[in-house]
């Protein structure tokens, strides 16, 4: 191939010709450094390339007698004279030459200084081109290293910074991404009537594209788990939603479960991911339930099944990065390990970490982790301890604890989308029973906040989500709307001048921000980095339907 | 994929008036159809353009934004903009903008057609 594509670049000489060529010549590569003559293609196998290989020197095509497509569509081209460029006995190019202006012969001297140009000139056309590929490897691990660095800050961004805070459970999860990071991802919804949704899913491939998929997943997931309490008809949902986004080849593994922390109880339907493992008194079982991966077919349906979780059993969640992880040996991990480990836990004793180190004095030291690895653990104890590994362990204050969070949101930066956040919001705050005008209110602020959010903050980016927290304390509704400040800090809010707008001298930013203001009893604007937070609040005691104290 | 459908009907009551009803949503992407609408409402004798609000579903501040230009498309045709059938919750964000200065609200269609004259 290389040698195709070397005399693909081969040069014609003939001053009388070349401006004629040039024009013509419009569709060529813009990055050619000398204007060059009709392409011609030479076949790997035409005799024309050994012949040339074994010229000492300039070969006349006109008298050049060998059966040739080459020979025959040079000579079209108005080539006569055709010199090989040789270094260091490969054949790396041509010169090809049309006939002489004067019309007569190349003379001998032509052919001598013809013969000793290419000597010269065969070796510094080798090295230019080595230069080239040496500088596209380059660039392309530069590429393949930027690409990485990409997805793994779409994978920080979407997993959970914190665990749920579950009386009688301890929770721990663990995400180790492969060095070319691929689509693991675990999640924990928190439902309006008080359950947890908990979510590991596995998108293939790896890299930017997975990570994208993973983001859209879980934002979907997010969306739909608070809206549709059952597990099956969430992952029947998020299978419509993602199948007409899906690239091909694509697809999203899921296993959702929703855990009713006071009773043990779980619901949970699966989208081809692997089953769950309990640990039981009679030994470890799989949670099972029938399903396709999402984003494959549509129409898809989902088992939707039911277990208890006594109390001092465990159920593990994980992805298979973990049961196909490889000893040094080239034997994996595999599922009677996983099993046997569950099966040896002692309650009271930390699942997670036991099974870590298990782990990682099977794969030895130096381990290239192939795929991410992805665990979640959920055991029922008598206390409520809370364990984080890996990264993003947010302390937990004391003022965290008394807020129960009814709703957490990641939604695309895409206009349209605060129509979601509007009715998101709407649906979960229902059961607080705000009167009629306050919630109003409330979804008009919403609405504005996150349209602002979507058009400055992500600037209509859908890639680059916006975030939405719904949250109560005794006294409190709270909800806030937080994007990343492309379009850089927010403004202070302005009373609309009717005046002043029509003159063009009032963004409509600032008119959101002074609706907003007026809509809830209190907005704040917090700054974080670059990145920025709405937060509305809605007092539940102590104020009539206006809002003004009572 | 929720940007709710918006339809807009206009309907000329005499020489001097025209209603344009909008049910839906009034963002800045309804542009378009009330600019169409509006043309379709006024000619050289129409005095009144009354917006008739009753289906409106969702307003936001594009919305606003929006209902600011068509208030000055109409002023500089020397007509007047009247309204009706606002809930009590646009109502107030009328108030709160001060639109309800620039345009004449009215509680029923009844009301807003005897302002117009028609």
């Amino acid at each position: 191939m290389a040698l195709l594509h070397s005399l693909r670049r081969s040069l014609r000489l003939d001053p009388s010709t070349l401006e004629a060529r040039v024009a013509a010549d419009d569709d060529r590569p813009a990055k050619q450094l000398l204007p060059t003559g009709p392409q011609v293609e030479i076949a790997a196998s035409d005799p024309l390339l050994a012949y040339l290989q074994s010229s000492p020197g300039p070969v006349d095509l006109t008298s050049l007698e060998l059966d040739s497509p080459a020979v025959r569509d040079l000579r079209e081209a108005g080539v006569a004279l055709v010199v090989p460029l040789i270094s260091q006995g490969e054949l790396i190019g041509t010169l090809n030459l049309g006939p002489r202006l004067s019309e007569q012969e190349y003379s001998t001297d032509d052919r001598r200084l013809l013969a000793s140009l290419a000597t010269q000139a065969a070796p510094a056309v080798r090295v230019a081109e080595l230069v080239l590929e040496r500088a596209g490897e380059i660039q392309a691990r530069e590429r393949l290293e930027q690409e990485m660095r990409v997805a793994t800050l779409i994978q920080q961004q979407f997993l959970p910074h914190e665990l749920p805070k579950l009386p009688d459970w301890q929770v721990a999860a663990y995400y180790g991404p492969a060095r070319a990071v691929g689509g693991d991802f675990y999640d924990f919804i928190e439902l309006p009537d008080g359950r947890i949704g908990i979510v590991v899913g596995d998108v293939t491939d790896k890299g930017v594209p997975a990570a994208l998929i993973m983001a859209r997943t879980q934002s979907v997931l997010r969306g739909e788990a608070p809206r549709f309490l059952s597990p099956g008809e969430v992952l029947r949902r998020a299978n419509e939603i993602l199948l007409p986004e899906m690239p091909a080849r694509m697809f999203v593994t899921c296993l959702y479960l929703v855990l009713e922390p006071a009773t043990g109880r779980v619901v949970y339907a699966n989208a081809g991911h692997l089953p769950p493992y309990v640990r039981t008194a009679d030994g470890v079982i799989e949670l099972r339930a029938t399903g396709m991966p999402l984003g494959l077919l549509p129409g898809m349906a989902y088992e939707e099944k039911e277990a208890v979780i006594d109390p001092r059993q465990s159920v593990l969640l994980y992805s298979d990065g973990v049961v196909e992880a490889h000893g040094p040996a080239g034997d994996m991990f595999g599922f009677p390990r996983l099993r046997a480990l569950m099966a040896q836990e002692r309650p009271g004793t930390e699942l997670l970490n036991h099974l870590l180190e298990e782990l990682h004095e099977f794969v030895g030291r130096g381990w290239d982790q192939e795929d991410d690895i992805t665990l979640v653990a959920l055991q029922r104890t008598g206390g409520g301890e809370h364990v984080l590994l890996g990264a993003g362990a947010e302390p937990v204050s004391a003022e965290a604890a008394e807020r129960r969070v009814l709703l957490t949101l990641s939604l695309p930066g895409e206009p349209g989308n605060e129509r979601i956040a509007m009715s998101q919001v709407a649906a979960t705050v229902a059961p607080l029973d705000l009167p009629t005008a306050r919630l109003e209110r409330l979804k008009t602020a919403v609405s504005e906040a996150a349209m602002n959010a979507i058009e400055y903050g992500s600037q209509n980016d859908p890639a680059i989500p916006v975030e939405i927290e719904v949250w109560v304390t005794e006294d409190d509704l709270f909800v806030s709307v937080a994007d990343r400040g492309l379009s850089g800090p927010i403004p202070d809010a302005e009373q609309p001048d009717l005046e002043a707008k029509l003159a063009g001298e009032q963004k409509p930013r600032g008119w959101g921000l002074f609706l907003i203001k007026h809509m809830v009893d209190a907005m704040e604007v917090v700054t974080d980095g670059a990145a920025q937070k709405v937060i509305l609040t809605l007092h539940l005691r102590g104020v009539d339907d206006a809002g003004q104290p009572v | 994929m929720t940007s709710g459908a918006t339809t807009i009907e206009v309907r000329r009551l005499s020489p001097s008036a025209s209603t344009i009803a909008i049910h839906g949503d009034i963002t800045s992407g309804t542009e378009p159809a009330l600019m169409d609408a509006y043309v379709q409402a006024s000619d050289d004798a129409t005095r009144s353009i009354v917006l008739d609000f009753s289906g409106l579903d969702y307003m936001n501040s594009g919305g606003i934004g929006l209902l600011v230009t068509l208030l000055v498309r109409v002023q500089r045709q020397g007509q007047h903009l009247l309204a009706f059938g606002l809930s009590e919750h646009y109502r107030q964000i009328f108030e709160l903008t001060r639109l309800d200065d620039a345009i004449g609200i009215h509680d029923t269609a009844a009301a807003a057609l005897a302002a117009a004259g028609a």
